[in-house]
């Protein structure tokens, strides 16, 4: 294990190697962790998902008999207007809350606790503020008890990977707010989660930070392929990531729609290339333009 | 800035002068009794009775009998309080427990307690070191409960999201993230010991900066009180501020340094 | 920043201490809270009987209550419990009374005149770190053993906390909201009284609590040393307890303290709330 993860030292940075060295690190770390690693399919299902919430007297029912597959390694970006249950969706996901009713299974077996191969990231970066970058991204392989030396090896892959070389020692309110993002998505990507699940992560940032860390989010997801539940509220940034979109009715959330991004985006997909490029496209402004008038006609509903 | 901060010392030692011009001037000629206000040689010479031994009681005694006396109590009530106060922020059984004991005992003035001490314990090192003990504890407890309570809970997510386990969500979370707050209560409970154990050697001493004041008192010397006073005030600054020292250190990463 | 905002290594007088004022009971579940004190009480008594520990030393609570209950009319030095109650809120009330009406001027001031803070600044960073009742003999050399004397004491207590918020608040007040006033016409005065107080209202009424639980503690303290002249008053009765070796007075007095002093600060937590209400 240790030699495995020495050897590949050298190769560092470059991302696109089939035979990722962090990946076989941290498979081993997984065993040693004593999860049955090795078959495992990372999809996700929902079945008939009901959440309430009991407050006092009233009870309000944030989602409603959601039903979704997410394939393994799929993008899937979900949008629907406020207080629809797409926070309350990814929080299940990752075993933080369990649905009143039905099911939501991670490689067929029912998701039951929070845990590492369960990565979140959340919109304001949520890092501890005591710990510079390094123990920041070093916290859960830490915990997880991976020895030192591999440790640092992935960490210094992982600082070069978001291009934080030189801050390693930086506190987090020492850096921007995409910089900081950009640790919190090192501290979920070096823990070689099965699902990625981020709830609006570029909301706090401004335009060109946001569309920066849209491509480098990509640059990273395409190296390790987690499967993706994405929240957002930004159309554009749904249509220029996803595999596929979910719209959620307003509350009780339910699946409105689905639609197949991969279809249009062609084979290598768009988001591979550059968001300004891409954004200028006919079939890329007819697709934002659906999914936003699936999301007015149920903001406007409300009122 | 540069134009701001020197318009502000030329006010500050306006005013600080005048303050000192106004004392010379009150009771240079007799306008002022020296009781009510002792001229600046007499509180010169009071700070040299003192030295002497006042009351033959040497200097460092007094020292000895506030200092020694206020940092036991006070790391008493922090090695009780801190552990308690996370405990109960930390262990709801605890809270149901401990809070309504805590609710009824903290609206009670640690001055108040100075009779009971004196009972308990008597008049020396214990005794005092309980009042001080009692005053102290009520802040680190409430601070370092607050402290734990307010931990984000996204960090508190995050970290289990990363695998943390309870122990970790403790100690490697809740702690650290409370820890400037636990400090804050920490130097509250620092100021309100060197007031509490003031008070009680005004109540009753043999010895200490309080004996000086309250000896000075009866003995209608004001400039010994005056003395006694500034040392008290000065002793409580110098331990602020070595406090924030040590504060700074331990707390690194509230600092911007860019 | 200004001035205050530059020292603010100084004790915290007023939002640290603020919080640790707040811990919240376990709400909605007055039974069971109820049944904690019960045992809690429970216990100090079983402890008492037990150990056979003798009156004077600890009495049990209800020895404590029954004490408590025939002061109520039976008087004990210059009366029943309840003048010495009302003789301790008159000091506490004319300490504070004189600390609002400097504090708050001076506050305003301060903020409002920047060579105003400047001068204020130095000297009352000189004058903090003396504890309240380290300024009880010159009280009694300046206004003799009584209840001035006392008040005074209780002033040093009130009057820094109430400064340090009104400056505060003042000054936090936006500055854009004083010049849209100042477009609209409004003079000085109408600035002062419809824009800079209340906004700085919040703050304010924060400072005059934390002065007041300050007050509240200097007070007793005050009456608790001998010679400031209390012949009546909660922490006179505390002292005729340990005077006269009787635990059970002075506990019931410590009591009663307590009770009033959780009695002032939660009205004025309700005047408080109301006057952040617009805040929300
Ligand atoms: N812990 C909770 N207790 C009670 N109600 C909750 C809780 N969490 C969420 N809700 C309610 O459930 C509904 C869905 O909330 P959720 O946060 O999932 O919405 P959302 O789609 O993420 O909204 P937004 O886009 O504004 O983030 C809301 O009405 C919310 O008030
Ligand atoms: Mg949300």
């Amino acid at each position: 294990m240790m030699r495995a993860a020495a050897d590949c030292g050298h190769a560092a940075v470059d991302l696109q190697p089939p035979g990722d060295c962090g990946a076989r690190a941290v498979a081993g770390f997984r065993v040693a962790l004593g999860s049955r690693s090795i078959v495992m399919t990372n999809d996700l299902e929902y079945e008939n998902v009901v959440m309430e919430f009991r407050g006092r007297g009233a009870t309000v029912r944030a989602l409603d008999t959601f039903n979704f597959h997410v394939a393994e390694s799929e993008f899937v970006v979900v949008v629907g207007p406020s207080g629809c249950g797409k926070s309350t969706l990814l929080h299940m996901t990752a075993g933080l809350m369990h649905p009143t009713a039905g099911r939501v299974m991670l490689g067929g077996s029912i998701i039951t606790d929070p845990g590492p191969d369960k990565a979140i990231v959340f919109q304001n970066f949520s890092l501890f503020p005591w710990k510079s970058v390094r123990s920041n991204i070093d916290f859960g392989l830490r915990i997880n008890g991976m020895p030192p030396a591999e440790r640092n090896e992935l960490i210094d892959r992982y600082i070069k990977l978001i291009g934080l070389d030189g801050f390693e020692n930086h506190y987090p309110r020492q850096l921007s707010g995409g910089m900081q993002q950009r640790v919190a998505i090192a501290r979920s990507f070096v823990m070689r989660p099965r699902v990625l699940l981020m709830d609006e992560p570029f909301a706090a940032l401004d335009a060109q930070n946001r569309q920066l860390m849209q491509e480098e989010l990509v640059r990273i997801w395409s190296a390790q392929r987690p499967t993706v539940m994405f929240i957002t509220h930004s159309v554009e940034e749904a249509v220029f990531l996803a595999d596929r979109i979910v719209v959620i009715s307003r509350r009780p959330g339910r699946v409105k729609k689905v639609l197949d991004v991969t279809a249009v985006a062609g084979a290598s997909h768009w988001r591979m290339d550059p968001f300004e490029d891409v954004i200028r496209r006919p079939d890329f402004q007819e697709l934002r333009a659906e999914i936003w008038g699936l999301v007015k006609s149920e903001i406007q509903l409300r009122s | 800035m540069g134009r701001q901060q020197l318009q502000r010392t030329f006010y500050g030692l306006v005013s600080i002068g005048g303050i000192i011009a106004l004392w010379v001037y009150l009771t240079g000629s007799g306008r002022v009794t020296p009781i009510i206000l002792p001229p600046p040689a007499d509180v010169l010479e009071g700070a040299i009775d003192i030295y002497r031994g006042y009351l033959s009681v040497p200097w460092y005694e007094h020292f000895r009998a506030s200092l020694v006396v206020m940092l036991t109590g006070y790391f008493s009530a922090i090695a009780v309080g801190v552990p308690i106060g996370v405990a109960i922020a930390w262990w709801r059984p605890l809270e149901v427990v401990l809070s309504p004991l805590l609710a009824v005992l903290r609206p009670i003035p640690p001055p108040a307690w100075i009779p009971l001490a004196i009972l308990w314990f008597g008049i020396g090192l214990a005794g005092k070191a309980f009042i001080v003990f009692v005053a102290a504890v009520v802040p680190c407890i409430m601070n370092s409960y607050l402290a734990i309570k307010e931990t984000p809970q996204e960090l508190l997510v995050s970290a289990r999201t990363l695998g943390a386990s309870q122990r970790t969500l403790l100690f490697e979370v809740a702690l650290p993230s409370g820890l400037p707050a636990i400090m804050t209560g920490l130097r509250i409970a620092l100021g309100t010991s060197w007031a509490t154990i003031v008070a009680a050697e005004l109540v009753v001493s043999l010895a200490g900066f309080g004996f000086l004041i309250m000896n000075g008192y009866r003995n209608l010397e004001s400039q010994i009180v005056m003395v006694g006073m500034i040392a008290v005030a000065v002793i409580g600054f110098l331990m602020n501020w070595a406090f924030l020292l040590i504060e700074r250190r331990l707390v690194p990463w509230r600092e911007t340094d860019d | 920043m200004t001035d205050i905002h530059a020292t603010a290594g100084a004790p915290p007088v007023d939002a640290a201490d603020d919080a640790s004022r707040r811990m919240p009971m376990p709400s909605a579940r007055t039974l069971l809270v109820t049944a904690v004190i019960l045992g809690w009480l429970g216990l100090w008594w079983a402890a008492v009987v037990h150990l056979d520990v003798s009156k004077d030393f600890l009495p049990t609570p209800y020895e404590v209550a029954h004490r408590i209950l025939v002061l109520a009319y039976e008087p004990l030095g210059a009366g029943t419990l309840w003048t010495h109650a009302a003789a301790s809120l008159v000091r506490l009330l004319s300490g504070f009374a004189a600390a609002v009406a400097v504090g708050m001027p001076l506050g305003l001031l301060m903020a409002l005149i920047r060579p105003v803070n400047h001068m204020v600044t130095p000297l009352f960073e000189l004058f903090r770190y003396i504890p309240p009742i380290a300024w009880a003999p010159f009280a009694i050399f300046w206004f003799g053993a009584g209840n001035n004397a006392q008040a005074y004491v209780i002033f040093t207590a009130a009057f820094p906390p109430i400064l340090i918020n009104t400056f505060r608040g003042v000054e936090l007040v936006d500055k854009r909201l004083i010049d849209a006033a100042r477009t609209l016409g409004a003079r000085a005065h109408t600035i002062i009284a419809e824009v800079a107080l209340p906004g700085a209202l919040p703050y304010v009424m924060t400072g005059l609590r934390i002065g007041l639980a300050g007050g509240w503690m200097a007070l007793i303290a005050a009456e608790i040393v001998a010679g400031t002249g209390s012949r009546d008053g909660l922490g006179y009765l505390i002292l005729q307890g340990q005077q006269s070796l009787a635990a059970d007075l002075t506990i019931g007095a410590m009591v009663l303290i307590g009770i009033i002093g959780t009695l002032i600060d939660i009205v004025l937590q309700r005047v408080e709330a109301r006057t952040q209400s617009w805040r929300h």
